[in-house]
């Protein structure tokens, strides 16, 4: 015998024996369907949760803020060295080229005027990169050059926010606004960056990039600051490549530490949040996970008890087919192909019924669903291996039949 | 004549020690090839046991059986599964065809292990089918057919590998006597075409027809001539 014609004899069997087939496969069709429904519903999430860092400026972002060391007591010379400056900034750069992208920043808060309305805001200086380094788009107008920085001119480029806020349904572009009393004009608007995780969510985590206001770094140094400090809050910067992560994050911390004599700042890093992350989602992942195998495990008790409850209904069969010249290796094999046949269908049905529930636990969360190969994968492996341990002892039980015994059983 | 089976002092023991009980207590038997053998005696005087043992279906406590000259005591399990496809048919009283399989899927199931492809399989089936006079029924279920033709369709499934030997444990128990003895004029036939048949049967009328009978009585064979006390 041919494993196609062993395949043939198992579907027949299951084709005979219908309504035991269904109950025997109703645990792996629940068991296939939750773990189905977990690999889907992360799917659906990590697919979300990409997508979310895809429009924010991908995975490699990475930032320096100051955070100075509180109960150190430093001298006057120490002090002069800490804190973030621009010369930090420029030695990144010249140092290595892990980051493909470093934009300085300080944030302040300052009055703004526009008109009649005045209000206290924070005002962000950028370097023109922070553009592509955030993928930010323009609503209209321009954002700032490097001819900006160059001239240190006195342009300022409007969330669409914080554009609504000061001029109200009007085009800002060409106006002018007054920040902490000197005179800036509106030379952008950038378009509104929205982003809800969930449908039905009111926060949206881009709204920050709608509430800045943005003005060229070296404008910023000569209007608001005293010659010569060049201090800043914090360094943006831009990973190469995920493959020089460790190495680049090691270095920036080992330069800046000895650029300033002590650890008196803080990382931020996207990439390390991820992979954090990503072990935490597993942790859930694997809970989840556990309860399907449970059920699959359950599903293959089932399947031996209904194989092994039948087994003295069919103990004359296989008389007959050892009469008739079956070995035990070609019952055992019979048998346990039925039991993998049988599984693997239970398999199929569960993958539909797993899609159906990761379609309709999405759509309470209001989520869009993503299906991946996995699925279709993990469903019909797992399965095939339940029918395969389960089905090993009824086939080696029925394989040992004595014919004799089988013959005369009534 | 050639010789196809040799038995020589077999015995067969069930159980052991003080509950042992012994079935076969030394036969010497030997069968022809075209022989047309009844094997006769009482319940349990041991004649499904020697029946059995000829069948490949059990095996010996002690004694030597040679099928074909080869000594069938040291066969492996798989080489007696084998030698039972190739060489032996069965019928039973109770017909045993598998209740959900056609009468087709029946008879070509001792090819199916004989491993025929399925073409060829499905050929000689309907041939062998044709032979008992059930090729329209082919199709059909054991449960829809009558108590004959269920027979007639184990007589197709014994007969459809070309077996060295048929043999038949009651094969009219289960029938009327007109059916039965369709079936026995159906052996009739087969002995003709030179077929080995051994039929074991504690009916007179049927042990009359074949060219030989053997008394079997407590588990030993009576010298012929001799009444068996049933």
């Amino acid at each position: 015998m041919n494993p196609a014609q062993f395949l043939r004899e198992g579907f027949v069997e299951i084709r005979e024996h219908l309504g035991r087939t269904v109950l025997q496969t109703l645990g792996v069709i629940l068991g296939v369907a939750s773990v189905v429904a977990t690999l889907g519903m992360t799917a659906s999430m990590d697919a979300r949760r990409d997508q979310y860092f895809r429009e924010s400026g991908g995975t490699l972002l990475m930032g320096v803020y100051n955070q100075p060391p509180g109960e150190l007591e430093l001298t006057a010379r120490q002090r002069a060295k800490t804190g973030l400056k621009l010369e930090d900034a420029a030695a990144i750069r010249d140092t290595f080229d892990g980051f493909d992208l470093v934009v300085a920043e300080i944030n302040r808060n300052h009055m703004v005027r526009a008109g009649a309305t005045g209000e206290s805001y924070r005002i962000t200086a950028f370097e023109p990169e922070f553009k592509e380094m955030r993928n930010l788009h323009m609503g209209s107008g321009r954002y700032i050059t490097a001819h900006d920085m160059e001239t240190a001119a006195a342009v300022v480029v409007l969330g669409s926010t914080r554009a609504r806020e000061l001029f109200g349904t009007a085009d800002p572009v060409g106006k002018a606004v007054n920040i902490d009393g000197r005179a800036y004009t509106v030379v952008g608007v950038t378009k509104e960056m929205v982003f809800y995780f969930q449908r039905s969510d009111t926060y949206n985590p881009h709204e920050w990039l709608n509430r800045l206001i943005v003005v060229p770094i070296t404008s910023y140094m000569k209007r608001h600051q005293e010659p010569g400090a060049e201090r800043i809050d914090e360094l943006n910067l831009r990973l190469r490549s995920p493959e020089v992560h460790k190495e680049s994050r090691d270095a920036l911390e080992q330069l800046l530490r000895s650029r300033h004599g002590i650890e008196d700042f803080g990382v931020w890093d996207r990439k390390e949040r991820i992979d954090q992350g990503e072990s935490e989602g597993k942790i859930y992942n694997i809970t989840f996970l556990a309860c399907g195998i449970i059920s699959l495990l359950v599903g293959g008790i089932v399947i031996t008890n209904i194989m092994l409850a039948s087994f003295t209904e069919r103990m004359r069969e296989v008389g007959v087919r050892k009469a008739l010249g079956a070995t035990g290796w070609q019952v055992f094999v019979q048998f346990l192909i039925e039991a993998i046949v049988v599984t693997v269908l239970g398999g199929a049905v569960g993958l539909a019924l797993g899609i159906v529930f990761t379609w309709g636990i999405m759509n309470v969360m209001q989520m869009d669903m993503t299906l991946t190969p996995l699925m279709v994968m993990v469903a019909v492996l797992s399965a095939a291996v339940v029918g395969f341990f389960f089905g090993l002892y009824p086939a080696v039980r029925a394989s040992r039949l004595d014919p004799v015994v089988a013959l005369r059983y009534e | 004549m050639k010789t196809l089976m040799q038995l020589e002092g077999i015995t067969k023991v069930y159980g052991e020690g003080d509950l042992s009980v012994e079935a076969l207590r030394g036969v010497n038997l030997e069968v022809g090839v075209g022989d047309y053998l009844a094997v006769m005696g009482p319940s349990g005087s041991g004649k499904s046991t020697l029946m059995h043992i000829l069948g490949l279906l059990d095996s010996p406590t002690a004694g030597s059986y040679l099928l074909d000259g080869e000594e069938v005591a040291s066969f492996s399990r798989r080489k007696l599964a084998h030698l039972r496809n190739q060489k032996i048919g069965f019928i039973f009283q109770n017909f045993n065809l598998l209740p959900k399989a056609s009468l087709l899927r029946n008879v070509e199931l001792p090819l199916l292990y004989g491993g025929m492809g399925r073409k060829e399989r499905r050929q000689l089936a309907y041939e062998a089918l044709a032979k008992v006079g059930l090729a329209d029924r082919a199709r059909h279920r054991p449960n829809e057919l009558s108590g004959g033709e269920r027979q007639r369709g184990a007589i197709a499934r014994a007969l459809v590998g070309r077996p060295a030997v048929i043999m038949a444990d009651e094969p009219t128990g289960n029938l009327d006597q007109q059916t039965g003895i369709e079936i026995l004029e159906l052996f009739d036939e087969l002995r003709a075409g030179g077929q080995t048949l051994i039929i074991v049967t504690h009916d007179p009328s049927i042990a009359a027809r074949a060219r030989e009978t053997i008394r079997i009585v407590d588990g030993l064979i009576l010298p012929n001539g001799q009444k068996a006390a049933a």
